[in-house]
């Protein structure tokens, strides 16, 4: 227990704040350079997805440019919380965390398994400060019946290499004095965090381009016209600014993909919808770990400037691009009362602003990743936990088409049928 | 456990200044069911601004004239049966629907109204420069506020920098309350001959406008304070709090012109060029902007009645541009007279009869208005006193060659605001907003629409240019998002909103 609570004081800098503490950001100059008219890879899309398979591709040699029709990091990656989420959504797809559902529960821990090794070491790999915090994460449960469920998920993390634990009674209590006192129980995964979803894709952006990838804000991309015979050019890109010829294209639009892959004539399972956040007014270190709900719509954490950012999946309004979606102010009470629910200290901390953004949801939540066998060279990069997985999703997808590692499996599939999960996921997803 | 209260009204009025006072109590007279709310724990507003509770008036001859005529707003519109709710911020405003939350409550009230009037007034135009965090640099909003409500001293050797119509009257007032002024400095040029000719002309009708003027000009004069035209703050020195003002003679432009610094040692430094409308509201609501630095840089657009382009939505006084508190009484007429003839309470024809004389006086104070803008157009120096080093964000300590590094990688505010943090603290981008906003301007070049807007105010006779949505970002800072107001988690909880379990993400 010891150990745990002392793993971090919530003492390190945020990297926003200080000045020459290895912020790494594109330099505008650059991003409103030419966009080339011949490429291998156009990627379309300049959040996190976009960003960091841009650079695990051109760190590997391969010629390519990134259209971003605005500022790069202002969708879904740049206004997410920034949680790293390892433990499994379990609550998510089943009502009761069925059998039915190991084979997938077990592919989702092998994958979030390497997602936190990622992680640890993406600051040293980009050279960058990414504010990445190591913090443990606790699921918390109110009822038997939730606890329960966090019992069965806790077996099959550990079936597939996570290390969680489930905690009740006193030992909650003593490891986390700030929870409800009458809360069932919660299970603990010290490898989860955060980090700064404002620095992460521009740190991508920077190492991409300086491998040589074209990355262009500000051209937006209209349409993608399939070339019938043009030698290694399967496609022209037309956008704002022109158009670039490309062997393969990749769809890493986020929100927009769906409406993107409309163009080339196929539904991707995905539809968008905007979800609200809160931040506080900061405090005296109060909790250490991420905290989030089994059964309700909270994930909370203190950040280390001793704001607590509050969230969970509660909607926001969608409002046509640009326009960023509007808050409900029903989502700003919701989600206060579950907070106060789960951590009563914070009935009296301020919150001083909320936002919203909006993100791509798959219907299984599972990734969207990988060619379309319709329409050959026609690559998809849509990650719904896309802060945690984006990254590691990434690189496989760049891995497949490099050639150098194993094609990604029929789950993540943009042709796949837009099903729910085997086991019935649940309709949890805000509207 | 707790839900909230909902409850309906005909119209709202935000803000108990002279817009919203006299708005409530005409709308009443008509008819209305009016609720007032004002966030203070006293009506009034910046000028008549009441005495907190437990103040006792002794002598009424030392409270002032501003004093009693708030006294007669509020008692005018109690009257009236006007409902006055004190400590009552407006947390959210979405069509006529609006969140309120009254201080000591244990949750938020729904208000849905017929009409809403937005008055809001404004706060004091932040200008950062080098020392402009220092204890005992204040504004002339805040050490006005801290006379009037509760008649403390903000120092004992005071410096004034400012400038505007209403801005000797901060150093009058401070010094007719005792308060040992040694030094007020105006930007704006001296009052030429020609100047005051086209005054008295266009000060036809508004001879207690000129009055005033000339009133606290007299009383500094005869208090023998060194009055100083032409000249501009350019830092504010000492260790652990003002020691001392620098200031220097600025040009046409309000540029400090070299080798004309003179330095003064004062324990406080307060400073007022002039005020910014309050827009956090109007912005949430959806309202339609414009720009003019002169009016105070945003200013909502409304219609002859006052009204928004959001339907039920309308705004009066300080709020939609500085004007002052006549102006902001008579636009409030046309706000109460529009908002009870759109209810069916007056008929239109009877409503537009009683605007008239109404119009005929804001076209006086218009016209005078224009005549002095000669004398106080805001130069475009005023947002470049800040040096490198000078913190422009001071709620998350952001300086200005942080926010200029961070524009290599970026000209977009929200953007800017993400790399630097700048403008997310407790203000919320209030205090930083205006010279973050006139930097990128400023580097975004001749190109930028937005930048012609800022170096294009001195032109006195141009409709305010409207704003497009793009303009409105770059000027106004990030998207408007509530509370407006901070506001406690406990507060805001609401346990019968229903939680329809989970997903992934957030
Ligand atoms: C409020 C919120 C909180 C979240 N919290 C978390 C969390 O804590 N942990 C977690 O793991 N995940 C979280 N998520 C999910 C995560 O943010 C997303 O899954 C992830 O950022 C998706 O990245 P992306 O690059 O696919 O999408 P985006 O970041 O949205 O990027 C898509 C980009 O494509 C661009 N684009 C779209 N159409 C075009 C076009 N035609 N031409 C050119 N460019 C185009 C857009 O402008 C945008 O920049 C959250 C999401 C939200 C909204
Ligand atoms: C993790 C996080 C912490 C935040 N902390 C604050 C805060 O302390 N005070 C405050 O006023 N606002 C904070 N915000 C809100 C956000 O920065 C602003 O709302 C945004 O910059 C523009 O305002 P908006 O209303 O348009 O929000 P939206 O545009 O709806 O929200 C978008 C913005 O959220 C911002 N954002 C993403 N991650 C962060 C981050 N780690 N820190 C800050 N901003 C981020 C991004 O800039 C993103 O563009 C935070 C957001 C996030 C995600």
């Amino acid at each position: 227990m010891d150990e745990r609570a002392s793993a971090e004081s919530g003492t390190c800098v945020d990297a926003a704040r200080e000045p020459g503490a290895g912020v790494l950001l594109p330099r505008r100059s650059d991003l409103s350079g030419e966009v080339p008219t011949d490429t291998d890879v156009v990627i379309v899309g300049g959040g996190l997805a976009g960003c960091a398979l841009a650079y695990f591709l051109a760190t590997q040699g391969v010629e390519l440019a990134v259209l971003e029709r605005a500022e790069l990091n202002r969708e879904a990656s740049g206004t997410n919380a920034g949680s790293f989420h390892f433990q499994i959504a379990i609550h998510q797809l089943t009502g009761a965390g069925a059998d039915a559902d190991r084979d997938r529960l077990l592919a989702d821990v092998r994958l979030l398994v390497r997602a936190a090794a990622m992680w640890r070491d993406l600051e040293r790999e980009l050279r960058a400060d990414l504010g990445v915090h190591v913090t443990g994460g606790l699921m918390v449960a109110e009822t038997p019946e939730q606890l329960q469920i966090l019992v069965t998920k806790q077996r099959i993390e550990r079936d597939g290499g996570l290390d969680t634990e489930v905690l009740t009674g006193a030992e909650l209590r003593n490891f986390a004095p700030y929870l409800a006192e009458d809360l069932a129980g919660a299970s603990y995964c010290a490898t989860e965090g955060y980090a700064n979803p404002l620095l992460a894709a521009p740190a991508f952006a920077a190492r991409a381009f300086e491998a040589g990838a074209a990355v262009r804000t500000y051209a937006p991309v209209e349409r993608i016209e399939q070339l019938q015979d043009a030698g290694a050019a399967r496609f022209a890109v037309h956008h704002a600014r022109g158009k670039v010829r490309a062997h393969r294209v990749v769809n890493a639009a986020g929100a927009w993909a769906h409406e993107l892959a409309r163009g080339n004539g196929f539904e991707l399972p995905l539809r968008a919808e905007g979800l609200h956040m809160n931040v506080t007014e900061p405090r005296d270190r109060l909790l250490v770990p991420l905290i989030q709900h089994i059964g309700r719509r909270l994930t909370l954490k203190q950040s280390s400037n001793g704001t607590f950012i509050v969230g969970g999946g509660w909607p926001a309004r969608a409002e046509p691009w640009p326009a960023r979606p509007s808050v409900r102010w029903s989502s700003v009470a919701g989600n206060a009362a579950v907070a106060r629910r789960v951590v009563p200290a914070l009935a009296d901390v301020r919150v001083i602003h909320t936002w919203a953004g909006v993100w791509a949801a798959s219907k299984d939540l599972l990734p969207v990743v990988g060619e379309s066998a319709r329409v050959p060279g026609y690559f998809t990069c849509v990650v719904p936990t896309g802060f945690t997985l984006g990254p590691l999703m990434a690189s496989l997808l760049a891995g497949q088409m490099t050639g150098t590692s194993a094609t990604l499996p029929s789950e993540y599939s943009p042709d796949r049928a837009p099903t729910l999960a085997r086991g019935g996921a649940r309709q949890g997803g805000p509207s | 456990m707790n839900g909230r209260r909902e409850e309906e009204v005909g119209l709202l009025v935000v803000g108990g200044g002279p817009a919203g006072l006299v708005a409530a109590e005409l709308a009443a007279r008509h008819g209305l069911t009016v609720l007032l709310v004002d966030e203070r724990a006293t009506f009034g507003g910046q000028i008549y601004r009441q005495p907190g509770p437990g103040f006792v008036v002794r002598d009424p001859r030392r409270v002032g004239r501003d004093y009693w005529a708030g006294v007669a707003l509020v008692e005018a519109a109690r009257g009236a049966g006007v409902e006055l709710r004190a400590r009552t911020a407006v947390l959210s405003l979405r069509g006529t629907t609006a969140v309120c939350l009254t201080e000591g409550d244990e949750h938020v009230t729904l208000l849905r109204a017929r009409r809403v009037l937005v008055a809001p007034g404004a706060s004091d135009r932040p200008v950062p420069f080098p020392g402009w965090t220092l204890p005992g640099v204040v504004t002339a909003g805040g050490a006005q506020a801290l006379v009037k409500a509760s008649r403390v001293a903000p120092g004992t050797r005071v410096a004034f920098a400012g400038s505007g119509p209403l801005a000797l009257a901060f150093p009058a007032q401070l010094r007719h309350l005792g308060v040992n002024v040694v030094l007020a400095l105006e930007a704006g040029p001296a009052p030429r001959a020609p100047t005051v000719a086209r005054l008295v002309v266009a000060g036809w009708g508004n001879a207690a406008l000129l009055r005033d003027a000339l009133t606290y000009r007299a009383r500094l004069l005869g208090a023998r304070v060194p009055l100083r035209y032409g000249r501009i703050v350019v830092r504010a020195e000492g260790e652990d709090r003002v020691e001392a003002v620098v200031h220097a003679a600025a040009d046409a432009d309000w540029r400090a012109i070299p080798d004309s610094e003179e330095r003064l040692e004062v324990d406080t430094l307060c400073v007022g060029y002039g005020f910014v409308p309050s827009t956090e509201l109007l912005r949430l609501a959806g309202c339609q902007f414009g720009y003019d630095e002169n009016l105070g840089g945003l200013v909502v657009e409304v219609d002859a009645w006052q009204r928004t382009n959001v339907e039920g939505v309308l705004a009066a006084g300080d709020g939609t541009g500085v004007r002052g508190a006549l102006v902001a009484m008579a636009q409030a007429r046309l706000a109460a007279l529009g908002a009870a003839a759109d209810l069916g309470a007056v008929s239109r024809a009877r409503a537009a009869r009683l605007a008239r004389p109404v119009r005929r006086q804001l076209a006086a104070k218009e016209r005078f208005r224009r005549a002095l803008l000669p004398l106080y157009a805001v130069g475009p120096g005023i947002y470049e006193l800040a040096t490198p080093e000078t913190v422009v964000c001071r709620c998350e300590e952001v300086t200005l060659a942080r926010l200029e590094e961070a524009m290599e990688a970026t000209v977009d505010t929200d953007a800017l605001k993400s790399y630097t943090r700048a403008g997310m603290g407790l203000c919320q981008g209030r205090s930083c907003q205006p010279q973050i906003g006139a930097v990128l301007a400023r580097r975004t070049g001749a190109a930028s629409e937005a930048g012609s807007l800022l170096d294009g105010a001195n032109e006195a006779r141009r409709p305010v240019p409207r704003l497009s949505g793009g303009q409105l970002a770059a000027l106004a800072g990030t998207t408007p998002r509530p509370p407006v107001r901070p506001a406690a988690i406990g507060v805001l909880a609401d346990d019968t909103v229903p939680d329809r379990g989970l997903f992934v993400g957030g």
